[in-house]
């Protein structure tokens, strides 16, 4: 029921996408080259995953002895297996995750050093830590009065949290600041076209670290803002592109994309915490914390096999954004070349083979992107 | 069986020390400095001769090792003079007969390999030496970004010999002796300093000795201990990954933290009105700090077991020993933040000490799989002297921190100063 309250998009449903062929858009060699760079980072993604699962697989077998490492309680030896269990993972993804940042530092994508990425990686492992921690204190917390049912309250506080999150996600973002007064004001045009008066636009400083462009929506309520990468500031993107990616996040915010997404989380993860409840209970449970490594497996497999209907939820909200950027902007051409650039300047296969896109894929692809601003000039301006 | 090593510190202080010198010591050694200068600046092209001898002959000639030992000597007698170690003034030849002298013995064959890479491999001696007889204070400062810009930046250090030198220069000129917990760190510390000059200068190729109850030593009773149960096994890939394993614990710690903040607050006042510290506030700052003892010992690789979050008793293998709670002079009470400041400056000083050895600590962990004894036991004294000066501070006992490297045997009827005959100290 809730999922189908979620489902529908303000695109029309009925809306025919007109064939486009990439051939005609883009040169032979950029579509070899984005091919090129995608393969590469697609089967990089296929062997560093399997690798992952090859880990924690080992780690669930083996990996409950390193509890004699720990003089902690119940809970704590718990947190001490599940920061293991992601430390191995770390290590045996880390040649993964450096050929993916060498192969885009080659193709002039990242610009950031190795130290540089190394310290970041280093830093998002302390905080995939913490996330674990929390993850197994709440979980195993549960477990202590609930038993086997400890998923039925985690869902709801993991939603909460999740929700937190969302909330003081734009107040995390660093290096954030006002944009230049004549890109405030399309801003702000844009933000009361859409109703949004109240949502800020800011700019962030990524340029040391990468050259791709992005931005995106974030925030709920009072803390809702638009952050747009100084990349797009940049050419080959003008002004009429800039206003599209404006409109675009804005769309996300209008169609209340960030507690569409809350909500699939809630309903997703409800019976994914059954499932990891389900099998961890052949391991005494949750609340020994020799059940924790087999959950941690679990818990990782489930949300790969869940990957692609992931992707589906958020390609159609992206679908969403563009249609309403194209009915605020009023302006396909520019959408279009916008879409083209992204090839360019971040390298995106236009057409990916379709199993790639079905499990890599966030985004529509390029080509269903102008083909969209296609049909909709073909529908208001027939 | 180990033998003992070849340079060892022999402690022969009765304490006492005079006002007068006290007071214009580092003034009364200028001479000794430009001396000192002098012997330095020739011990550079010494030791160059040391190191080509020592490759060929296998062994430092009885010239060079004289010549070195009395160099050694001297700087030991020099610094212990300084620093308030010992009283009388010392000799400019490195003689002995030195109240805090060394015991350099005859010289022996070296091997060569380790000769050949002498100055590399004493690296982290020396980084230790410093730790306890680095005295260095600089700064800079620039503008830029027109005439409003500014920049700054100032750096100090300073090794624990000389922190407690600081403290010790009020102790002496007020009370005409040296405290005798201050004098006995001193000496680890320039016992540890005069081998690690022997090795590098190659006077000795044996390894200099962090172990600071090596020889075994003395030290009064104390009523805060911490119990050591660490079989020096170390799980490498908890070695590894540490400091992000102790994320979690952080963040509780700075919660506890809080809350014990909070407490000891409450305490001071409590204990001003009932003349001691309430049970419940005992327990709880009891726990606080054996929390915060268990996290450290994590941290610095001083233990190996994950600690738990509850700061339970007897969990965990470096466990402190608190006392219950017992009345405590108001006076001392009222007074506790200011009494209890030396403490925190010689435990700062220590903690660096802890932090070099685990820094070190955690490439020999991750390569052996094991801590170094001497590097946890240095490391567990650091420890120690935490516990005392926080249980000190948090009105856990009134029993001021005792800084010497022992613990354990009964305290002198007489006291120190009006004993006849000096005290023996072999560190």
């Amino acid at each position: 029921m809730a999922a189908y309250l979620l489902w529908p998009t303000d695109v029309p449903d009925d809306l025919k996408l007109p064939s486009v062929d990439e051939n005609h858009l883009f040169d032979a060699a950029l579509l070899d080259e984005t091919e090129d760079f995608e393969r590469f980072l697609r089967w990089n993604d296929i062997a560093s995953n399997l690798v992952l699962l090859a880990v924690l697989a080992l780690f669930a077998w083996r990996g409950w002895r390193f509890a004699r490492e720990s003089a902690a309680g119940r809970i704590g030896t718990g947190m001490l297996l599940g920061m293991i269990g992601l430390a191995l993972v770390w290590i045996a993804q880390l040649p993964f995750a450096m050929a993916d940042i060498w192969w885009q530092k080659r193709h002039d994508i990242v610009t950031a050093g190795y130290l540089e990425w190394a310290l970041e990686n280093w830093l998002v492992l302390g905080a995939e830590f913490l996330f674990i921690c929390l993850w197994l204190l709440i979980t195993m917390a549960l477990a202590a009065p609930l038993r086997d049912r400890w998923w039925l309250a985690a869902a709801p506080v993991f939603a909460a949290l999740a929700l937190l999150l969302a909330f003081l996600t734009p107040y995390l973002v660093p290096d954030q600041h006002d944009p230049d007064p004549s890109l405030a004001a399309d801003g702000k045009r844009i933000a009361h076209q859409t109703g949004l008066d109240d949502v800020e636009l800011k700019v962030q400083e990524i340029g040391d670290l990468t050259e791709a462009p992005n931005a995106f929506a974030a925030g709920l309520g009072p803390s809702r803002r638009v952050v747009l990468w100084d990349t797009l500031l940049e050419p080959p993107f003008d002004r009429d592109e800039v206003r599209v990616v404006i409109a675009h996040e804005y769309g996300h915010h209008e169609s209340q994309h960030i507690w569409k997404g809350l909500a699939w989380y809630a309903l997703i993860s409800l019976p994914l915490l059954f499932v990891v409840a389900r099998v961890a209970r052949r391991w005494g449970g949750l609340y020994q914390p020799r059940a924790v490594p087999v959950a941690l497996l679990t818990l990782v497999a489930a949300s790969l096999l869940l990957q692609p209907f992931d992707n589906l939820i958020t390609r159609r909200m992206e679908m969403e954004a563009d249609w309403v950027a194209l009915e605020t902007t009023k302006d396909p051409g520019a959408a279009r070349e916008l879409f083209e650039e992204f090839a360019d300047t971040a390298l995106q296969d236009p057409d990916p083979p379709e199993w790639a896109h079905l499990w890599f894929d966030t985004h529509p692809s390029i080509v269903d992107r102008i083909a969209e601003a296609t049909a909709w000039e073909n529908l208001r301006h027939p | 069986m180990i033998s003992p090593h070849p340079v060892r510190l022999a402690v022969e202080d009765d304490l006492k020390r005079s006002r007068l010198t006290v007071f214009f010591r580092l003034l009364l050694a200028i001479p000794h400095y430009v001396w000192a200068l002098l012997w330095s600046i020739l011990m550079f092209f010494v030791t160059i001769v040391n190191w080509v001898v020592t490759l060929i002959a296998g062994r430092l000639p009885g010239g060079l090792h004289n010549l070195t030992a009395a160099y050694v000597r001297y700087l030991t007698q020099l610094f212990a003079y300084l620093s308030l170690a010992a009283n009388p003034y010392p000799m400019f030849t490195g003689t002995d007969r030195y109240p805090i002298d060394l015991e350099i013995e005859s010289p022996a064959p070296q091997r060569r390999l380790i000769t050949l890479f002498r100055f590399p491999l004493a690296i982290p001696a020396l980084v230790f030496e410093a730790v306890f007889l680095a005295s260095y204070a600089g700064g800079s400062y620039s503008s830029g970004e027109g005439e409003h810009g500014y920049a700054g930046a100032t750096t100090s250090s300073i090794g624990i010999v000389w922190t407690l030198a600081f403290f010790a220069w009020f102790a002496c000129l007020a009370l005409g002796r040296m405290p005798m917990g201050f004098r006995n760190l001193q000496a680890y510390g320039l016992r540890f300093g005069a081998q690690a000059w022997a090795y590098f200068l190659l006077l000795t190729d044996r390894y200099p000795n962090l172990d600071p109850a090596d020889p075994p030593s003395t030290g009064p009773l104390h009523p805060v201990g911490l119990a050591v149960a660490d079989d020096l096994r170390r799980s490498r890939l908890t070695v590894f990954f540490r400091l992000l394993l102790t994320l979690p614990h952080l963040i509780w710690l700075l919660l506890w933290g809080i809350a014990a903040s909070l407490a000891s607050i409450l305490g001071w006042f409590a204990a001003l009105v009932l003349g001691r510290l309430p049970t419940p506030l005992h327990r709880f700052l009891s726990a606080y700090l054996r929390y915060t003892t268990h996290v450290g010992a994590f941290v610095l690789l001083t233990a190996n077991p994950f600690p738990g979050f509850t700061g339970t008793p007897g969990r965990y293998p470096l466990d402190p020993e608190l006392p219950e709670p017992e009345r405590q002079n108001r006076l001392v009470t009222l007074f506790r933040l200011f009494l209890a400041i030396p403490a925190f400056a010689v435990s700062s000083s220590l903690f660096t000490l802890a932090l070099v050895a685990g820094f070190f600590g955690w490439f020999v962990a991750l390569a052996l799989g094991r801590m170094p004894r001497s590097f946890r036991e240095a490391q567990a004294y650091a420890l120690r002297y935490y516990v005392q000066t926080s249980a000190y501070f948090w009105l856990l006992t009134s029993r001021y921190p005792y800084s010497g490297p022992s613990l354990g045997q009964p305290e002198p009827e007489t006291e120190p100063e009006l004993a006849p005959a000096p005290a023996e100290l072999a560190v």
